[in-house]
């Protein structure tokens, strides 16, 4: 009754249950890595860290672009970071998911493999 | 309706109580296989596939337990079995019967809930189900239950919800709540009370989008803010979710996501009592600013509040000048971050010079006006209008939000919302008494904050007096309403040894007073209906007007009063309105209690379970009298700050000598004073006797006043033979004083007569007894004991010979 129940829970509710699951941590990382916001604010100043100085004319806009610049690369550098790691993430859940109905096979194969003295 | 032993969801939900202690031995088995396999193909062993075969199998039990066993999914379209919680599917028994639901409600979680703070413990459950009859239908329980489910909006069906079920088909319920001081609708509140903890409980570790990496990469560096700031929203971050309970509040808060949207002011004055739920309010603004998830305008979200705090600038800043220079420093960080909003809590601090204060209105008025600066101010009422009479131009720049009080039924829930917090600091479980003690206490004794913030302080005191097994009853708020602020509360009538006082009240009265048979009979009679709670609420518990000649025992009845029905003669307040007659008295009979400890009103705040004499009622000005009228009818007294302090649990007993020849002249013809009651009070309120009043500079009586009083008693005379008995008790006194020297005193028959011979006079009643047999019988003993005469365990007579030596 233990394995008939995990089993049709495996291939009826369990999957959509791990979907979901799946769903939920990369909707995690997504707000982490905040990529859409970093796309938003790509040539904010970074920190305002020019905001706070007494510079005028072409000093003030050479600070406040300097500020821009630092801002661009480093949101640069997080969205591309932060894309990898979406992707990667996206990838094995995806294998995982296309996985999922065949994992209680490969329990029986590999019992099947040892009987046959299957070796690498 | 029937619960199904064999269904999935039962199978599962026993499976899963088996495997809870275990489940993480899968994984351990799963890593130590799939580690043995990838070993085994290295030495190239076709074992290799069994191992690896195992560590997936038992990574597939692993995540099924995790995810569908503990706890079991709720399956809504599934009726009964798809909804029990998982603790009752797990110790349901096959077939159950009334009695089994009692024992499976007191293995759930839910259930001890409902134990301990309901009290509808294991024991209570299964004495009710012994009433049920030999074959109940436990369907009917369940169909209850699940309408229960359905009206308290759960998501399962819980032990809570089968005690209620049980509860609500039982015969005698309500009687039976009753009886523990609840009705149906507080056990449905338990219910729901334990569904927000459990969803507390569920919510933890689940992660809330809060904007990730990028939030802050836009916005300034705030060093000095951060300083002399508290930064809210980042006290939000990880802490218990703040809830708004009053729908008022809700209200503002989308106020406040609307004005800081719009172009114009950006400033919001939140004007409301301390207590009100201002903080709370900016609190629950901060957490909805922060929630990447919320519907908000782009120029609103993730912005952060940051709280100023007048006494540390002032603190760091002495001189003038320099806090000036301090605030546009800190105003000007904050700006050009782009981020913050400034919270000015009691911001009268900042408009007004004083100890801990400082008026930077010319700084901040610019800013306010011009409405680059998001800022948020929360003051009370009392310290806006005093500011808008100032300062009216910056009255007028503030957008204005009034933050009303939370009524009972929002309190209550703020109580149940905040009792995770209490009960983590203080290592305690409040019950559902301590939170209706706590509301019901600080609406009466707490003065200086509003609801629910009122009632919350005193929960939170109350968690320090809570009972040896840790529990906070009503009996721990009420104890520390009396340890805090100096308040009685727990007087009247409670225990079986009240009860039997209060039966017994006439008897015992009379141990200490001599006749007066009717004023005792009618006094009791009105103290014995106002304890079985046969009296209105709002009202004093009494009102008494004690009429009739000095010295006739009126100020000992009082006193009577005090010792049988609040256990001691010292909740006694006593007013002698002789001291209050000109209308300029009034504003000293209802003084501050900082100005004027004892003030009429000052000493009820203190001692609200109390006596209250006034004395010589006659003599009190008319607006003095009148001042007292909204207290004997509503049984509340407005103080000089306009502070309601309530009469509710007082006894008040006014007397007078009014009308005392015309009360002689009626005993001295024979007349009984209950025959001539109705025709005595008419001629007090008769011209007749106004002008005798007037004359005697006294206040007539007025038919208004005289009516609000519940009982008029008349006292009469005292005669000779009353004296006799007067003096037996005066001399009982006087042996109570020797009992620790083991010396007593005995008077001679013959020596009783002389003293009261010497000691009775019509006018002044008993009243000169007690002079004299302090000048005969207590210098008599004084002089025995100072020349040895009378040492432990003499007994003293004193004869005629001596009186008369004395004399």
């Amino acid at each position: 009754m233990f394995m008939v129940d995990m089993l049709s829970w495996w291939y009826s509710r369990g999957w959509g249950v791990f979907v979901d699951g799946f769903k939920t941590r990369l909707r995690d990382s997504v707000d982490f890595f905040s990529i859409g916001q970093l796309l938003r604010t790509l040539f904010k100043p970074y920190r305002q860290i020019s905001a706070n100085s007494n510079s005028q004319g072409m000093e003030a806009f050479f600070d406040k672009l300097i500020s821009r610049l630092v801002g661009f690369f480093v949101r640069v550098f997080i969205i591309v970071f932060g894309g990898i790691a979406l992707l990667l993430e996206s990838l094995l859940g995806i294998v995982m998911i296309v996985a999922w109905p065949f994992a209680p096979v490969l329990v029986v194969a590999g019992i099947a493999m040892s009987v046959m003295g299957v070796t690498l | 309706m029937m619960f199904d032993y064999g269904s999935l969801r039962a199978r599962e939900a026993r499976l899963g109580k088996k495997l809870g202690k275990i489940v993480a031995i899968f994984l351990v088995l799963a890593v130590l296989f799939a580690v043995l396999g990838g070993y085994l193909v290295f030495v190239r062993e076709a074992l290799c596939w069994v191992c690896f075969s195992l560590a997936i199998l038992f990574v597939m039990i692993y995540y099924w337990a995790k995810r569908e066993l503990i706890p079991v999914p709720v399956r809504a379209d599934e009726g009964l079995n798809g909804v029990l919680s998982n603790d009752v599917l797990a110790a349901m028994p096959r077939n159950p019967k009334i009695a089994d639901l009692a024992t499976v409600v007191a293995k759930t979680n839910s259930g001890k809930f409902m134990a301990v703070r309901y009290g509808i413990t294991p024991n209570f459950l299964s004495a009710l189900v012994a009433d049920f009859p030999e074959g109940f239908n436990v369907g009917q329980i369940f169909e209850t239950a699940m309408k229960i489910r359905e009206g308290t909006d759960s998501e399962e069906l819980h032990g809570a919800i089968l005690a209620a079920a049980i509860i609500a088909n039982h015969p005698a319920s309500e009687s039976i709540l009753k009886q523990m001081r609840l009705e149906m609708k507080d056990v449905l509140d338990g219910v729901v009370w334990f569904n927000y903890l459990n969803g507390l409980v569920r919510s933890i570790g689940k992660r809330e989008h809060r904007g990730g990496i990028a939030r802050d990469l836009s916005f300034g560096y705030i060093p000095t803010l951060q300083r002399f700031g508290q930064n809210i929203s980042a006290e939000q971050e990880g802490a218990m979710k703040t809830q708004i309970h009053q729908s008022a509040h809700k209200e503002i808060v989308e106020q406040m996501v609307s004005i800081f949207s719009n172009t114009g002011r950006q400033n919001v004055a939140l004007i409301g009592a301390e207590g009100s739920g201002r903080s709370t309010i900016v609190k629950a603004f901060a957490e909805l600013l922060l929630n990447a998830d919320a519907k908000l305008p782009s120029s609103l979200q993730f912005r952060q509040i940051f709280k100023l705090d007048a006494a540390t600038m002032i603190s760091s800043a002495p001189e003038r000048g320099q806090i000036e220079g301090l605030v546009m420093h800190i105003l000007g960080e904050a700006f050009a971050a782009k981020n913050i909003i400034i919270w000015l809590d009691n911001a009268q601090l900042f408009f007004e010079d004083g100890t801990g204060s400082v008026d930077i209105s010319n700084v901040l008025l610019p800013i306010i006006e011009a409405g680059q600066l998001r800022v948020i101010m929360t003051m009370d009422q009392q310290k806006f209008l005093e500011i808008s009479a100032h300062k009216s131009t910056l009255a007028n720049a503030l957008n204005k939000i009034q933050v009303p009080p939370a009524n009972e039924e929002e309190t209550m829930k703020v109580l149940q919302d905040q009792t995770p917090v209490l009960e983590f600091q203080h290592k305690v479980s409040y019950t559902i008494w301590a939170l209706k003690e706590a509301y019901r206490l600080s609406s009466k004794y707490i003065h200086d904050l509003e609801m629910p913030g009122k009632a919350l302080s005193l929960l939170d005191t109350a968690g320090e007096y809570a009972s040896p097994s840790r529990l906070v009853t009503s009996e721990s708020v009420q104890e520390a309403v009396e340890k805090t602020s100096g308040v009685k509360v727990s007087g009247g009538a409670t225990s079986d040894d009240d009860k039997s006082r209060l039966l017994n009240m006439e008897e015992l009265i009379h141990k200490r007073m001599i006749d007066q048979v009717d004023a005792v009979k009618t006094v009791s009679d009105a103290m014995r209906r106002a304890a079985a709670g046969v009296r209105n609420e709002s009202r004093p518990i009494g009102t008494f007007l004690f009429l009739g000649p000095t010295g006739v025992g009126k100020t000992e009845l009082a006193k009577a009063l005090s010792e049988v029905y609040f256990n001691g003669e010292d909740h006694i307040i006593r007013v002698d309105l002789n001291e209050f007659v000109s209308g300029a008295d009034v504003s000293r009979l209802i003084a501050d209690a900082t100005e004027d400890e004892l003030s009429l009103t000052a000493q009820v705040l203190k001692q609200p379970f109390s006596v209250v004499l006034l004395d010589e009622i006659e003599k009190a000005h008319p607006q003095v009298l009148t001042t007292l009228l909204q207290m004997l009818d509503e049984g509340v007294l407005r103080d000089v700050r306009g502070r309601e302090v309530s009469f509710r649990d007082t006894i008040v007993i006014a007397t007078s000598n009014a009308g005392a020849e015309k009360i002689r002249e009626y005993v001295s013809n024979g007349k009984s004073l209950a025959d001539v009651r109705e025709e005595f009070l008419n001629y007090l309120l008769s011209p007749e006797y106004a002008a005798t009043a007037a004359a005697a500079g006294m206040s007539a009586f007025r038919p208004e006043f005289l009516n609000r009083f519940d009982e008029v008693c008349l006292f009469k005379p005292l005669s000779p033979t009353d004296c006799m008995q007067v003096l037996d008790l005066i001399i009982a006194g006087v042996n109570k004083t020797l009992e620790p020297q083991k010396i007593s005193v005995e008077v001679s028959a013959d020596a009783k007569e002389l003293l009261v011979s010497a000691g009775y006079d019509p006018q002044l009643g008993a009243r000169p007894m007690k002079r004299i047999v302090s000048k005969t019988v207590e210098n008599l003993v004084a002089k025995a004991v100072l020349s040895g005469a009378a040492s432990s365990g003499t007994t003293i007579t004193v004869t005629r010979e001596m009186i008369e030596a004395e004399l």
